[in-house]
């Protein structure tokens, strides 16, 4: 899979890169726009100049001895611009050049770029050749400055998009992290279709409408196989009934001997066992269907010891010392029942899986029951809860027990706990307070 | 003693009909909604099993039905359904008992005893039998006028017998009538064999013959 990023930042990558690309190579795009367009303003500037020079010249009646003596000043103090005699036959067409050299007011290298013109001017019919030159900006200088430029430029633009990318992360992805905590929470057991929250983005309603789709299929097949399990299990009673009935026929034939007698006792203890599991199978699917709707307030000490009493003979037989430890007596909301069997299981369970005179101790406090047992090694807590996982060796047990005290637990949202301490099982339930 | 049993299972009705007629009982069988109408507008009987899902039928109302008539048949519901509600709805409308199926024979013989003993008009609450009485308020036991004390599991287990002279009863029914839904959760049955054995020791001692025999380890039997 290789690492994970979000699915915004795939695009906000690749638009960085892009940006990126664009403008590095738009440095020099701009710089030569930028060059190109400085060297036809200087040579218009050039050309204005020369002009402006050869009208001067044109207008001003200068006598020929004195124009030697004034060339010779105006060049001096026209640095930009040369006026040189030149004969006659050395007059050609205007040109126009670049070039880099020396200037003694840049003291930081020296050397500057021009562009220059070279013209020819006639002053009193002789020609005279004009050479007028203008600082350009060099081309590294203007190149730096516009990579500086492009970079801040594109610093911001990383940073909005950083900002934006966000912001819409959060804006848009809003309804569909909802639905994604929506459906972490589900739980098909409680055969309700979710209700999403509308949003105005076509994919997300798309989502959405498939999503409920596939949920009211689930559902439905959920609810077939519910059906299935509890109609088979309602199936399997009255044979059930007729096999029992008929061990207890044959046991009355006066002819029996030991052998067959035995025999019929330990067809009796798989039949039970089938009995208890179908039975237990058949309480789930009513827990599930959400029947034992009635409410009551129970006192859970009353329970305890009528069930302790029910139970007393299979806790001597196994020389179990009991401690039962009740701080105060309070009262839980719940089906009288359900609130039976649960304490029932797990009592049951706390002598099924004890040692022979191992320790039982019912803690009965501040809204929680709690049993701990002896035992040997610790019980994988990934599968107690779990239908039909035996997690120890005991043969007998039908795997349903501690599944159906979780279901019970669920559907009053009571909290379930196994731990396993100084060679104790603790389970241990904890009610809601009301 | 009539008992009409209303179950639309062939064989099971035939074998509690079998299990019953032992001891004074006359047992017929309603196998359909309607046959059931049928016989309890006709004759009268002392209690009447009922099983709830019937062809044609929701048993329910058959018991419905024999409340309005203001009938005095004792009514044992045996459903298979095993639904709370059922239990509850059924005790309510006027049921003296309710067995969910599958059941120990002896179980249901030992409700059907006292069922029809509570709805007898002379009922006493005296069982006896020969040298043996059994008062069931005070839940006293005496042999020849001789008080005996027993536990509340031995009290039970001795009225167990009782309900079913010459029959029978497997452990795991002694198991189950001691703790009810809980013994077939748990697999040893071994501490019935401690509580029958204290009874019949007590029972012995106070001069009672040994009417209780251990068939083979695996069950007992009450023979009369």
């Amino acid at each position: 899979m290789g690492s994970m990023s979000k699915l915004l930042n795939k695009p906000f990558k690749a638009f960085t890169l892009y940006a990126l690309i664009i403008l590095i190579a738009s440095i020099p795009v701009y710089y030569w726009a930028v060059d190109f367009i400085w060297l036809q303003e200087l040579e218009e500037h050039n050309d204005i100049i020369k002009q402006n020079i050869k009208k001067q010249f044109e207008q001003t009646q200068i006598e020929e001895n004195k124009l030697k003596d004034l060339l010779e000043i105006w060049n001096q103090l026209q640095p930009n611009a040369q006026l040189t005699a030149v004969k006659g036959s050395e007059v050609r067409a205007d040109f126009v050049y670049t070039t880099i050299k020396k200037n003694e007011y840049d003291k930081e290298d020296g050397m500057d770029r021009f562009h220059g013109l070279t013209s020819y001017i006639f002053i009193n019919g002789k020609p005279y050749q004009l050479l007028v030159e203008t600082n350009v900006e060099e081309a590294d200088e203007t190149l730096f400055v516009i990579a500086v430029i492009t970079f801040l430029f594109f610093c911001l633009l990383v940073g909005g998009f950083i900002i934006l990318n966000r912001r819409i992360a959060h804006k848009i992805w809003k309804p569909f992290d909802d639905t994604l905590n929506q459906l972490k929470a589900y739980e098909l057991s409680t055969q309700k279709n979710i209700q999403f929250q509308e949003s105005n983005i076509e994919e997300f309603e798309e989502l959405h409408g498939v999503l409920n789709k596939l949920i009211e299929r689930n559902i439905n097949t959920f609810k077939q196989q519910k059906t299935f399990i509890e109609n088979a299990s309602h199936e399997l009673q009255t044979p059930l009934a007729v096999l029992t009935s008929k061990l207890d026929m044959l046991l009355q034939h006066e002819d029996l001997n030991e052998n067959q007698s035995n025999l019929i006792a330990s067809i009796r203890l798989p039949l039970s066992r089938i009995s208890r599991i179908n039975k237990n199978i058949l309480l789930l699917a009513k827990i599930e269907n959400e029947q034992f709707a009635e409410n009551n307030s129970i006192d859970l000490g009353l329970i305890l010891e009528e069930s302790l009493d029910l139970l007393e003979h299979y806790i001597q037989e196994k020389d179990i010392s009991i401690e039962v430890n009740r701080k105060d007596s309070f009262l839980i909301q719940g089906n009288i029942t359900l609130v039976e069997i649960l304490l029932n299981n797990l009592l049951i369970n706390a002598i099924h899986h004890n040692t022979k005179q191992g320790k039982l101790i019912i803690n009965l406090e501040a809204n929680q029951l709690s049993f701990s047992n002896s035992g040997i090694d610790a019980l994988d807590i990934g599968r107690i809860f779990k239908r039909f996982e035996v997690s120890s060796s005991q043969i007998s047990s039908s795997g349903l027990g501690l599944a159906i005290v979780t279901e019970i637990c669920k559907r009053y949202h009571w909290q379930i706990d196994y731990a396993f301490e100084d060679s104790l099982h603790h389970f241990s339930v904890k009610f809601q307070k009301f | 003693m009539k008992i009409l049993i209303i179950e639309d299972e062939k064989e099971l009705a035939k074998d509690i009909a079998d299990y019953l007629s032992g001891e004074n009982y006359l047992c017929e069988v309603a196998k359909t909604f309607a046959e059931a109408i049928d016989k309890i507008n006709s004759f009268t009987y002392d209690c009447v099993l009922l099983d709830l899902m019937l062809p044609g039928g929701d048993g329910l109302s058959i018991l419905e039905m024999l409340k309005k008539q203001h009938k005095h048949e004792g009514v044992i519901i045996i459903s298979a359904k095993n639904a709370i509600e059922d239990k509850i709805k059924g005790l309510q409308i006027g049921a003296d008992d309710y067995l969910s199926k599958p059941f120990h024979h002896a179980e249901l013989a030992a409700r059907v005893h006292s069922v029809i003993r509570r709805k007898q008009f002379d009922s006493s609450n005296l069982i006896q039998h020969k040298e043996l009485s059994v008062e069931l308020l005070s839940k006293t036991v005496s042999v020849y006028q001789k008080q005996v004390t027993l536990t509340k599991k031995e009290f039970d287990l001795l009225l167990l017998f009782l309900g079913n002279k010459n029959r029978v009863i497997s452990k795991s029914a002694l198991a189950e009538h001691l703790s009810g839904d809980m013994a077939d959760m748990l697999d040893s049955h071994d501490f019935v064999y401690a509580h029958v054995k204290n009874l019949k020791k007590k029972l012995t001692e106070a001069g009672c013959n040994p009417y209780l025999k251990t068939i083979y380890g695996t069950g007992y039997k009450w023979e009369a």
